[in-house]
């Protein structure tokens, strides 16, 4: 299919109607990774993965494979994962601590900033390659935030901070929490789901509204719906990103306030000890308002996502139109004692991940939403995005645009944003 | 300790063939009854680590158990009879999405291995097990594992009292990892 300039055929001008080829077509993923994944900061992991010098984990920007490094003097490195030499992996772990990467066709061989350390057949030869211009290609921009490590392919991009702008207000309600921070504990789970990337991203952004009826056989009924259709709101902190969360009223007993709450695990006795001792802390770190607010979903523009009752950070790397390899994790207060962080991770294992309940549920939505989507004769029939359209606006508490918990402005904004970047890319490179 | 001859491993071997039957009929509540009220059943997730060069040459550097989460590290389940009868009886609601038109399945359990247990009366049983799981039209998927139970004698019959599932996999190529394995 040819790409019309024309972008407003795929996002209509107010966001409240999305073609269905978005989410199929082959030029359009193609572009979206041009312009939206080498132009944005994408998320990496999690520093608490990575502490001592020689660790490293792999990860994705998109579809490339990269080493995310800890080097001797502690900086971080964003390595793309193809030898200089035919291209071969020269990382083949998904994580572990070395000082060398070492490529297995020719033993060339690269320390953990990327650079080439050695060719063995150098010996042999009279010309002196220049190893200095050698090295794995770089990821030139690494910064992080609160322990979250993003890296950028466009060396012009902004700060990560201002790229974030006020999603750190609610970033921070999880990672600076607690005095030791947080941490991410064993490997990624990993798993491929037959659909678009885009669809785990709209779902974590703030649709809120499919709780009750995708997951009614577990949720049906439950004071966490109750509770979320008096105190929810849906956030657009900056046009991208998008979380949904819960404002408890003043006065609000803490109890009903506190950290993954949402799960079995919070009827341990000892669960629920912990959770209402490290909430006192809260208002003195992060203010009165955010002891009362309870997030529930967050995605950070493009691929990075949050739930806060099963505690689990998530990406989304694309595979193709019609395929996400997902990746998720479970994140705990560092400090917190170890048979507690055994216990809470109970609400993220029975619910979330490859084993999870609610899980499970989502991926066979979000594959179906695929062939749903994939198929001819309906490229009249646009998706309608406009629930709650107008209804958004300042709040007194919160930053951000502020909706009702159904009100899908975070999905019409997410996608006026890829809107816009595609529209940028292809119309700067025509 | 019980002697293991061949009359037990073969009703260990029907146990099993009969346990494997009834999920793939999927009546889920006649599984739990096969299980003890005390149940650890886990699935540790797996994962390729940065080989450990002060251990080659030995068997030990290319242990699987490496390759599990151990401890702290996330396991993919980690479930107790709770949570094994919320799954199950969840399975039978008109709205529970993911089983509703229920996924086809058929297991095979081989390569069973009873070994004694340190704790009394018991058995270590070894399997291996391949489920082929397929959904709607042609969603359809092969899990490959081993399992490593503990196993009671019970009347007639026995209970699994511990279950630890290895999976073979890195990513996950299957939509799922929420059945009974
Ligand atoms: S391809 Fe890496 S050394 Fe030749
Ligand atoms: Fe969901």
């Amino acid at each position: 299919m040819s790409i019309p300039m024309d972008f407003s055929q795929w996002v209509s001008d107010d966001g409240s109607h999305i073609h269905r080829r978005i989410f199929t077509d082959p030029a359009l993923y193609e572009l979206e990774k041009q312009h939206i994944f080498a132009k944005t900061w994408v998320y990496m992991g999690h520093e608490s993965q990575i502490e001592k010098s020689g660790d490293f984990i792999t990860s994705y920007i998109a579809e490339t494979p990269v080493i995310v490094s800890r080097a001797g003097d502690q900086s971080i490195h964003v390595s793309i994962n193809s030898c200089s030499h035919r291209g071969v992996p020269v990382c083949r772990a998904d994580q572990g601590n070395t000082r060398r990467f070492v490529c297995p066709y020719h033993n060339w061989t690269f320390n953990n900033k990327g650079d080439l350390v050695s060719i063995p057949q150098e010996r042999k030869v009279c010309n002196k390659p220049d190893k200095s211009q050698l090295g794995l290609k770089k990821v030139p921009r690494v910064e992080s935030y609160k322990g979250l490590i993003f890296a950028c392919m466009d060396e012009q991009v902004e700060s990560l901070t201002d790229y974030l702008g006020d999603m750190t207000w609610y970033l921070d309600c999880l990672f600076d929490r607690f005095e030791g921070g947080v941490e991410i504990l064993g490997s990624p789970h990993k798993w491929l789901i037959n659909c678009n990337w885009k669809l785990p991203v709209e779902n974590h952004l703030g649709d809120v509204g499919h709780g009750p009826y995708l997951h009614g056989s577990l949720l049906q009924g439950t004071p966490a719906v109750t509770e979320l259709e008096q105190f929810g709101h849906n956030v657009v902190p900056k046009p991208g990103h998008g979380l949904s969360v819960r404002l408890m009223p003043d006065g609000t007993p803490a109890e009903q306030c506190m950290l993954g709450m949402d799960g079995l695990a919070g009827m341990d006795p000892e669960v629920n000890a912990y959770l209402q001792e490290s909430h006192k802390k809260v208002s003195a770190r992060l203010g009165e308002v955010r002891s009362r607010l309870k997030p529930l979903c967050y995605s950070v523009y493009p691929n990075l996502s949050f739930l806060w009752p099963n505690m689990t950070l998530r990406t989304s790397h694309p595979r193709g139109p019609g395929q996400t390899e997902f990746w998720s994790w479970f994140v705990i207060e560092k400090d917190a004692p170890a048979h507690i962080k055994e216990k809470l991770r109970m609400n993220y294992t029975m619910m979330f991940g490859p084993g999870g309940l609610l899980e499970g549920e989502d991926s066979e939505a979000w594959s179906e939403q695929y062939k749903g989507s994939n198929i001819d004769f309906t490229d009249d029939r646009t998706f309608y995005y406009g629930l709650g359209q107008g209804e958004a606006g300042p709040h007194p508490e919160m930053p951000g645009s502020v909706g009702s918990c159904f009100d899908e402005h975070y999905a019409r904004e997410f996608y006026l944003q890829w809107r816009q970047r595609l529209e940028q890319g292809v119309n700067h490179h025509a | 300790m019980p002697e293991i001859n061949l009359e037990l491993i073969s009703r260990v071997e029907q146990f099993y063939f009969r346990e494997a039957r009834i999920l793939d009929n999927r009546q889920f509540n006649q599984w739990l009854t096969l299980l003890t009220e005390d149940i650890r059943y886990t699935i540790p997730s797996r994962h390729v680590p940065q080989p450990d060069l002060q251990k080659k040459e030995t068997e030990a550097f290319l242990s699987v158990e490496q390759e599990l989460s151990q401890g702290l590290e996330t396991p993919y389940r980690d479930e107790d009879f709770l949570i094994l009868s919320i799954r199950a009886m969840r399975a039978f609601k008109s709205n529970s999405w993911t089983d509703s038109p229920p996924a086809r399945t058929r297991r095979f359990v081989s390569n069973i291995e009873v070994l004694a247990s340190e704790q009394p009366g018991c058995f270590e049983v070894f399997s291996n097990l391949m489920v082929s799981y397929s959904r709607h039209q042609q969603d359809n998927f092969f899990y490959t594992a081993q399992r490593k139970d503990l196993i009671k004698p019970e009347e007639e019959s026995f209970k699994i009292a511990k279950r630890e599932v290895i999976l073979d996999w890195n990513v996950i190529t299957a939509p799922s990892l929420s059945i009974f394995f």
